[in-house]
């Protein structure tokens, strides 16, 4: 029984969460909005495996790393795990790349108002 | 190509979600940047995807039956893998953009619920959290033997989550009451800001509902009796209305089935055979839990009655309560004595309980408050208790194997 792969996982979540915290993104933006959209988005991710499996596309390894626990048939414990990581990751690239983009222009606006003043 | 099917149709359903959620979300001139972002998002998960996607198909977690999917690979990594993050970038800031339209204008939501997971954490009494987590441990493990993914989920719920919900509930519907008992706000509870109580209740929801309905699905008829008793009881002790906590005898009964109650729920998804000495060992912690309860009512008589609370202690007086608690410890540790070998060991934990409640024997309602050294003591004497238990859980292993 290995707990390397759940470990990582759980260190991902981790660090997602801390960017989240240090730059305002998702759950420390909007709690109830976040909540949701991490719901759904495990949920319709789980749903999808559940397809894969029940169609005999996936297949779980016997990797050493992971734990071996199943949740169901071909679906070991880690795997809401790391689809809560896929979702904190989505939802922190974007919501970090809109706070980018929506800085740049505030910036250029700034400096054209600083030429206007000169 | 079974796979590139699949994975086509869920794209299809996250795309055309995306795409409603985006146009009906989106403030004017948003809309370019949310689709700028979401490339952006998916860039990034991409590059994510096809080299983790590979080291852990490398490590063997996880492999693909050939005949399903298209052979193309990035890395190790089948093609169709990619189709995870593009579903998830293309929904799920739509979604987000959507929930939060009307919000972006207004004062920033986020900033009011500011330190609420700091202050929830705090209100659920850290340092009791074992409390309830061991008992249902215990429980199961001795009676499985063997460590699945139920009680690795039922541990972690009753040892976070159903601590945030009872001392969560409980601080919010105290809050008038622990304003006037300055022993609040330290390592025996924390005073909740008011504009957090309603987010806490929430929180509390969030948090228990999902363990509630995985744990039942992973039982039987006995799991969600003891489940739903577990779950009223955690509820009824404090919320208006119900107030257990203000019923003198019935307060005690509440406090102690929230720590009994783990044990049985654990006992019922491992499916245990139900013999005498099992049900005198929870009768005897369950006396355990009422002493404890009315115990720890003692200290508070006079901040109680001044906020007008009532408790056993608060109607039958401070010394009463502390004999009714002796005697119940004593109950308890005889009860042991007639259980199977190595059970009798077990009633040697009573008697710390009685002698550093006993010295309180002739207390008065008056002098009620110096209770609360017996009581710190009285939290890390469960640590003590605890670790005798759990030598006599190992002896019973050892012996039963």
């Amino acid at each position: 029984m290995g707990f390397l792969y759940l470990a990582s996982l759980l260190m991902g979540i981790t660090c997602m969460l801390l960017l989240d915290h240090r730059f305002r993104l998702f759950f420390w933006r909007d709690a109830k909005a976040a909540a949701i959209v991490t719901a759904v988005g495990v949920l319709f991710l789980l749903g999808w495996d559940v397809a894969g499996i029940g169609l005999g596309i996936f297949l779980r390894g016997e990797g050493t790393i992971a734990t071996g626990l199943l949740l169901a048939p071909e679906l070991p414990i880690e795997e809401p795990v790391f689809l809560l990581f896929l979702v904190l990751c989505t939802m922190v690239l974007y919501t970090g790349a809109r706070q980018l983009l929506d800085r740049t222009p505030a910036k250029r606006s700034e400096r054209a108002r600083e030429r206007e003043n000169v | 190509m079974t796979y590139l099917w699949l994975a086509l149709a869920f794209i299809a359903a996250a795309v055309a979600a995306g795409v409603i959620f985006a146009r009906q979300g989106a403030r004017p001139g948003e809309s370019g940047k949310h689709w700028k972002a979401v490339g952006l998002a998916f860039a990034a998960l991409a590059v994510l995807t096809a080299v983790f996607d590979s080291v852990m198909i490398g490590m063997e977690l996880f492999h693909y039956d050939s005949a399903h999917i298209l052979g193309l690979k990035v890395g190790l990594a089948p093609i169709e893998d990619f189709a995870y993050p593009l579903a998830g970038a293309v929904a799920l800031p739509g979604l987000w953009m959507w929930l939060t339209r009307k919000r972006s204008g207004e004062s920033n939501r986020g900033g009011n619920l500011k330190g609420l997971i700091p202050q929830a954490l705090l209100a659920s009494r850290p340092v009791s959290w074992i409390n309830t987590a061991y008992p249902f441990a215990a429980a199961m493990l001795l009676t499985t033997r063997e460590i699945d993914w139920v009680l690795i989920v039922g541990t972690f719920y009753f040892l976070i989550p159903y601590n945030l919900a009872m001392y969560g509930i409980n601080d919010v519907f105290d809050y008038e009451s622990d304003l006037k008992n300055p022993r609040k706000g330290g390592m025996e509870g924390a005073l909740l800001q008011p504009r957090l109580h309603r987010p806490m209740l929430w929180l509390a929801a969030i948090t228990n509902v999902p363990f509630l309905l995985v744990l039942a699905f992973a039982g039987g008829p006995a799991a969600w009796i003891s489940l739903a008793v577990s779950a009223f009881a955690v509820v009824a002790y404090s919320v208006a209305g119900l107030r257990f906590k203000e019923r003198p005898v019935l307060d005690s009964l509440t406090s102690s089935t929230h720590f009994v109650s783990p044990a049985v729920v654990g006992l019922a998804l491992a499916g245990a055979d139900v013999t005498p000495g099992l049900v005198i060992l929870l009768v005897a912690f369950f006396l355990w839990g009422m002493a404890a309860h009315a115990f720890g009512a003692v200290q508070d008589i006079e901040p109680d009655r001044q906020a007008g609370i009532g408790s056993i202690a608060t109607v039958i007086g401070a010394r009463r309560t502390v004999r009714l608690a002796v005697v119940l410890w004593l109950v308890a540790g005889l009860a042991m004595l007639a259980t199977p070998w190595p059970g009798p060991l077990a009633a040697i934990i009573a008697v710390p309980y009685i002698i550093n409640c006993a010295r309180y024997w002739n207390v008065t309602d008056t002098t009620a408050a110096r209770t609360n050294v017996a009581w710190r003591r009285f939290i890390w004497l469960n640590y003590g208790s605890g670790f005798l238990v759990t030598l006599i859980f190992i002896l019973q292993w050892s012996l039963t194997s």
